[in-house]
């Protein structure tokens, strides 16, 4: 993988991540209903871990010696929704982004390092698509 | 309720309708399609993917195997056909007629592709065929359309407002027949 195709990879990344995090607190805000008690805190927790992912791979394009770009056009409905539907919607973008870090692994080839900020990536991401996932077991 | 407006409540909205049609030109291509493969073919993050084919997903539109492997059910890959057949038909419409550069017609195509009815587009049909039929008088019209001065915004506007006049101007004569009759009677 060409220096250039990572960083343009790490690029869609970052979007995808951003991108994330807007859903996480558009979900958070627009739940109603008993569930959000619970489930509100949940993905709270869930935008700023995400954010924190956006500055972790911006972080390493810097370090890559390129510059973070975003372009992002995301659409989120005006519309309420209940706490089950808000995991689910979750675990969608979060089983995406987690796809995004393994295309990402695979085509490092070479390059072990961004292999291991990969690897380290799917780890973390691998644990919240789990965590998510249980909460919408019975 | 106004045409406009209905377009927002269209069953198939633009987004719904490249998501379907991406995914059938994936596995018309490759034999099978996942979401990074639509993020990819639209340009958009897998998240912004991902969401759009849950709804789809929910709508029955899309399915997905147990290898996240995306597909089309038989009410999926019909409408999807359609659009794709209705895309085409418009394009042709825009380029074989109209004369509109390819790249311009893929972009008007692409606003309208998932909105024409099935009347309009089946009556362009039969307008593209006519015109495809080789016969004297579609070539004669094609021989004088091409002869006609490239259009300007100028003549649309100058043409809307012909149109405008002439239909105010019958709106007068039979608002006066009737004023007429009453008065008779």
């Amino acid at each position: 993988m060409s220096r250039d195709d990572a960083l343009r990879t790490l690029n869609e990344l970052f979007a995808e991540e951003i991108e994330a995090a807007l859903r996480y607190l558009h979900l958070a805000v627009t739940l109603k209903g008993l569930d959000r008690l619970i489930v509100r805190k949940t993905l709270l927790a869930g935008m700023s871990e995400t954010l924190e992912h956006a500055q972790t791979v911006a972080d390493k394009i810097v370090q890559m010696g390129g510059y973070p770009s975003l372009n992002v056009t995301i659409d989120l409905p005006a519309e309420k929704t209940t706490g089950p539907e808000a995991i689910r919607t979750a675990l969608a973008f979060e089983h995406a982004a987690l796809d995004a870090y393994r295309e990402l692994l695979e085509s490092a080839g070479d390059d072990f390092e961004l292999g291991d900020f990969a690897k380290e990536q799917i780890s973390v991401e691998a644990t919240h698509v789990a965590e998510l996932s249980l909460l919408l077991e019975e | 309720m106004p045409t406009w407006k209905s377009f927002d409540q269209q069953p198939i909205t633009h987004s719904t309708a490249h998501h379907l049609v991406a995914i059938a030109e994936l596995l018309g291509e490759y034999g099978y399609a996942r979401v990074s493969d639509v993020a990819r073919r639209l340009s958009i993050t897998r998240g912004s993917a991902s969401i759009t084919l849950k709804n789809l997903k929910n709508r029955g539109l899309v399915t997905e195997d147990d290898r996240r492997f995306l597909g089309l059910s038989d009410e999926g890959a019909e409408i999807a056909a359609t659009i794709r057949a209705k895309k085409l038909v418009m394009k042709r419409l825009f380029t074989e007629l109209l004369g509109v550069d390819a790249t311009q017609a893929d972009i008007d195509t692409c606003k309208i592709e998932h909105l024409v009815s099935d009347e309009t587009a089946e009556r362009t049909t039969r307008i593209l065929r006519l015109l495809e039929s080789g016969t004297a008088e579609a070539e004669a019209f094609i021989d004088a359309l091409s002869r006609r001065d490239k259009p300007s915004g100028d003549d649309v506007m100058s043409y809307a407002q012909e149109v405008a006049a002439r239909e105010d101007e019958a709106g007068t004569d039979r608002r006066s027949g009737e004023k007429a009759k009453q008065d008779v009677t």
